[in-house]
């Protein structure tokens, strides 16, 4: 067959037409040596992009029998889907069709006519040689399971739970420990305005128990996870109950939450547990206990010193949560007649709305707050150097440490199972940290509170929400998936086996076929980054529409 | 039942505009309203975001595009709801659309009907910065990129030179439609998401701050646009009504916080980004940071404060935020403030950035009004006060997202909005 070139040249308004001489530009591409003997259709239109454009572009396929196309006209940021799509119209395949920008890259930039018509010649004529060396490529549907696998059953794993299962989705949630609810159940409240006590806990582990949509594997871990989005398999070790266990999902939502900053790490604490030093967990769960304040020896507090911000320089983050909860116990203590209260802060942070008014309550019925440099502990013995830069001694019975929040111990673990990224602090890194926050680097996979980084509850259900959002868009019951079309493929006879690939593969997407000694790309979790073609020593590795024939083919012309 | 699978959002900031986005994956029709001419709230008006430094418009632009090539998606600016009857699955909502008079088809965005408008009138997308005509968009790179003619200011539309054709004669592609009218839309949705952003405190009110009065005395959002590539002095840093740049500025945290009663949460990092792109821009100039409580609320904001702390800016922290007073001396402004000893303190600069804080859009009661939903005593849209973590409003069937529930970050407001989504999306449709 014939090859049988359309090149289209967009006037883009005044945009190109009035800094490009495109008549000048067609007689020059139809008199191209290298072309002599192929057909080329050239012609320019006022706006490609317009209904009118799109038409025109459709109608010069079909009449024409094109086999490949050419777009001269802007970024393919702005339009590039907008030809492809009217390609996938026509006969003709979406992958033998390229855009050449010759607006930002050449009308925008180049004042000079003459000069401005020589560039987009080169780049036009390099989109030509491109795109005779680009091939067809179709476009794969793969069946994927709506069914969601969630790792850590406290606040936010339930609460991803509730969000997702209905009758054509089940959701498998996974604990470690024996029972739901993970560090909320220790507490013994909740933040103000948010209910004053744990009931919210008890309903919604009452939820999640009575949703036959839920299945719930307690004293479980999961062992091995493999796949991509829509086909995850799992194996889970349901030690007791149900042994060893294969489940599919097409999503993964990992909530296994945080660990506290042990203080006795910091050179300037020292205390052991005879001291009437708590960190605040401990002393939540004292009052969850006992439903009152106590220290060790059983007798009566009269004054307390809680001190924020502990292990915050050495984690080099603050933990949003601690200033709140030190408020939050302040008050119980001052509903429990204990009068001498002393917060040592570095930042009063209040990031909630409500927050403020609240600390304010306390410190307005009687609670000081002095703002520190530094504290210094010893056993019982506190110092703190204020603002003024004075060594100040306080006295009181009892310390309250809030420590800092880290990521869980099994966030390591987990992260190595599918190959998570962790971000510098440790916790699971997002996809983008503004714009996509509870995906992570794995398509189908999210990670949703303290494990992603420290919050509130709040914070922790509205991202496991948000991941519900976008496990229920993404993973439609009966939908199919189809997965990205430039891919990597790799050449199997220069292939030498050295697995550099698999080291630099952000998405996991190739595996090594230990009989033939190559590797392969599983296509269906390959994203077309390109990593692993740079990486690969002997260039066995291409990508199917940036091979380096067509690479070539452009680069030469557009840098002649 | 009956229910539509339509939904409606209104507001098409980066909340409304992700919402939107995931809605049409899910195969939901999405009816996306915004007041203004263009879309990208907030976020759009920062050259770059925290703490990443990632450029606004790479962030927002692609979006921006997505919205308004997706066939499910239909994006009606320049609108307003006015009335929403029935129920959960069932709403009938009435939008009132104001003409635009551009016809967006035909409309390229080649901006040569601007010069030719002799109407001359502040720029309020701009913060006042700067002039526009009545045929206008309100910034380089608005999305999407067809300039609306303004009826109030149109000579012609107003009646005060019915002759006058200018941006007519100079527009090449005919797409100028007087004979468009305002209109109103019925239409039948499901859900409703309510993602319809923040303004500033007005810091006027705050006499001592001398904002309005003194003319080096700006907002956060005028030093954003300021600075911004695409704004006013395409992001030279010159004193309002000259070409002076400032030698010494000073960044003023928590400014209105205990007027607001809260704290709101994104003017520390926003200062200490302020901070950064002044010491980026202009090496030589000396940066204070004038704070009570720094609030770092996320995993990688101290690490970003730290450095600017560092190498760009002298952080001075003040015992004392409702005692701050600025005086004009000549050129000079004088900020005077108490510091960490407790003693009233002063610094010399030439420019002030107040961090204002950040409180519902002045027309939040009509439109909670009109939607039938409770405010908080904030006067921010509220959630179920029962159900901790909630994005539903009072009133089933309706969701908020982002800033209209409170002030907080890109980040915050993306996962409320996609908590919004799994809302929607759990009310069963027949």
């Amino acid at each position: 067959m014939t090859e049988k070139i359309g090149i289209y040249l967009c006037e883009c308004g005044p945009n190109i037409a009035s800094k490009i001489d495109l008549d000048r530009l067609a007689v020059d591409l139809s008199k191209l040596d290298d072309y002599k003997g192929k057909e080329l259709i050239i012609k320019k239109h006022k706006l490609l992009c317009s209904v009118a454009g799109k038409q025109f572009l459709e109608e010069e396929i079909n009449d024409n029998k094109l086999t490949h196309m050419v777009c001269a006209a802007c970024s393919p940021r702005d339009h590039d889907s907008t030809f492809i799509n009217v390609c996938k119209k026509t006969q003709l395949n979406p992958y033998l069709y390229t855009i050449v920008n010759i607006r930002e890259q050449v009308a925008w930039v180049i004042p000079e006519m003459e000069e401005a018509t020589d560039k987009a010649l080169k780049y036009v004529h390099a989109g030509m040689n491109r795109v005779l060396y680009q091939t067809p490529l179709e476009e794969k549907q793969l069946d994927s399971n709506p069914d969601v696998l969630i790792i850590g059953g406290g606040m936010a794993g339930m609460e991803a739970a509730i969000s997702t299962a209905s009758k054509d989705r089940m959701v498998y949630l996974v604990e470690k420990s024996d029972k739901l609810g993970g560090h909320a159940s220790s507490l013994f409240g909740l933040l103000p305005v948010q209910g004053e006590n744990l009931s919210a806990l008890q309903r919604k582990i009452a939820e999640v128990k009575k949703n036959r949509f839920i299945k719930i594997f307690t004293n479980a871990e999961v062992e091995r996870i493999v796949g991509f989005m829509g086909n995850f398999e799992v194996l889970l070790n349901a030690k007791g109950n149900d042994g060893i266990l294969e489940l599919i999902t097409g999503a993964v939502v990992v909530a296994t939450g945080y660990d506290l900053f042990d203080p006795n790490k910091l050179e300037n604490i020292n205390y052991t547990a005879e001291d009437n030093v708590f960190n605040a967990l401990e002393l939540e769960e004292m009052i969850n206990e006992k439903k009152k304040v106590e220290l060790r020896s059983g007798k009566e507090v009269s004054s307390v010193t809680l001190v924020h911000c502990v292990g915050r320089n050495e984690v080099g983050y603050c933990s949003k949560i601690c200033c709140n909860y030190n408020f939050k116990i302040s008050n119980y203590l001052q509903k429990q007649g204990i009068k001498k209260i002393t917060h040592l802060v570095r930042d009063i942070c209040a990031p909630a709305k409500t927050s403020q008014k609240f600390q304010n309550k306390v410190i307005e019925n009687g609670a000081k707050v002095i703002y520190v440099d530094s504290v210094n502990i010893n056993g019982e013995k506190l110092t703190y150097k204020n603002r003024k830069g004075e060594q100040v001694n306080l006295n009181s019975d009892m310390i309250v440490l809030a420590s800092s929040t880290i990521p869980n111990k099994s966030t390591q673990e987990i992260s190595k199972l599918i190959n998570l990224d962790l971000d510098e602090a440790g916790f699971f890194q997002e996809a983008h940290m503004k714009i996509n926050p509870v995906q992570t680097n794995i398509d189908g996979v999210f990670a949703v509170g303290s494990a992603h980084g420290p919050g509130s509850i709040v914070d922790a259900i509205v991202q496991a929400k948000a991941a519900g959002g976008k496990i229920l868009t993404q993973l439609i019951p009966g939908q199919k998936i189809v997965p990205e079309v430039k891919v990597s493929e790799v050449l199997e006879a220069y292939c030498t086996g050295c697995q550099t690939c698999l080291q630099v593969c952000k998405y996991d997407s190739i595996y090594f076929d230990e009989d033939k000694g190559i590797s392969v790309v599983n296509e269906a979790i390959c994203r077309g980054c390109g990593n692993c073609i740079g990486s690969c020593p002997s260039g066995s590795i291409r990508s199917k529409h940036f091979t380096n024939p067509q690479l070539y083919q452009e680069v030469k012309e557009a840098l002649r | 039942m009956n229910t539509s699978d339509k939904v409606l959002i209104i507001g098409s900031g980066v909340a409304g505009m992700d919402a939107a986005l995931m809605l049409s994956k899910a195969g939901k029709k999405v009816i996306l309203v915004e007041k203004l001419a263009l879309t990208g709230g907030k976020t759009i008006k920062n050259e770059e975001t925290y703490p990443n430094l990632d450029c606004s418009t790479c962030l927002v632009a692609p979006i921006q595009q997505e919205i308004l090539q997706d066939s499910n998606i239909e994006l009606l600016t320049l609108s307003t709801v006015e009335k929403v009857d029935g129920y959960e699955g069932n709403f009938n909502v009435t939008i009132n659309k104001v003409a635009r008079y551009i016809n967006a088809e035909a409309c390229l965005g080649c901006h040569m009907c601007y010069d030719p408008c002799p109407v001359v009138i502040k720029n309020e997308w701009e913060e006042n910065l700067i002039d526009r005509k009545a045929v206008y968009v309100p910034c380089t790179g608005a999305l999407p990129n067809v300039p609306r003619v303004q009826a109030e200011h149109c000579l012609k539309l107003n009646g005060q030179d019915e002759s006058c054709s200018k941006c007519v004669d100079a527009c090449m592609f005919a797409a100028f439609d007087f004979s468009q009218k305002d209109e109103k839309v019925d239409v039948e949705v499901s859900g409703i998401i309510v993602a319809t952003g923040y303004e500033l405190l007005d810091v006027a009110e705050i006499e001592e701050l001398g904002y309005g009065k003194f003319k080096g005395v700006y907002t956060s959002l005028e030093f954003e646009r300021l600075f911004a590539s695409n704004g006013p002095t395409e992001g030279a840093l010159t004193l309002r009504g000259s070409d002076v740049s400032p030698e010494t500025i000073a960044i003023i945290h928590c400014v209105g916080r205990d007027k607001t009663g809260y704290c709101s949460s994104v003017c520390c990092m926003s200062s200490s980004k302020h901070a950064h792109f002044i010491k980026h821009k202009l090496p030589d100039v000396k940066i204070y940071n004038i704070y009570s409580d720094l609030c770092l609320a996320d995993k990688t904001y101290q690490k970003f404060n730290d450095k600017v702390s560092k190498e760009s800016s002298e952080f001075i922290f003040q015992t004392d935020r409702n005692k701050m007073k600025i005086t004009e001396t000549g050129d000079k402004l004088s900020v005077s403030y108490v510091n960490k000893e407790e003693k009233e303190d002063s610094l010399t600069v030439d420019m002030v950035v107040l961090a204002s804080a950040l409180v519902p859009p002045k027309n939040i009661e009509e439109l909670t009004n009109i939607l039938d939903i409770e405010r908080d005593e904030f006067g921010f849209i509220a959630v179920e006060p029962h159900k901790i973590g909630s994005v539903e409003t009072s009133r089933a069937g309706i969701f908020v997202a982002g800033c209209a529930e409170g002030p907080k970050d890109i980040q915050s407001s993306v996962l409320q909005a996609e908590a919004a989504v799994a809302g929607i999306l759990s009310f069963p449709v027949e």
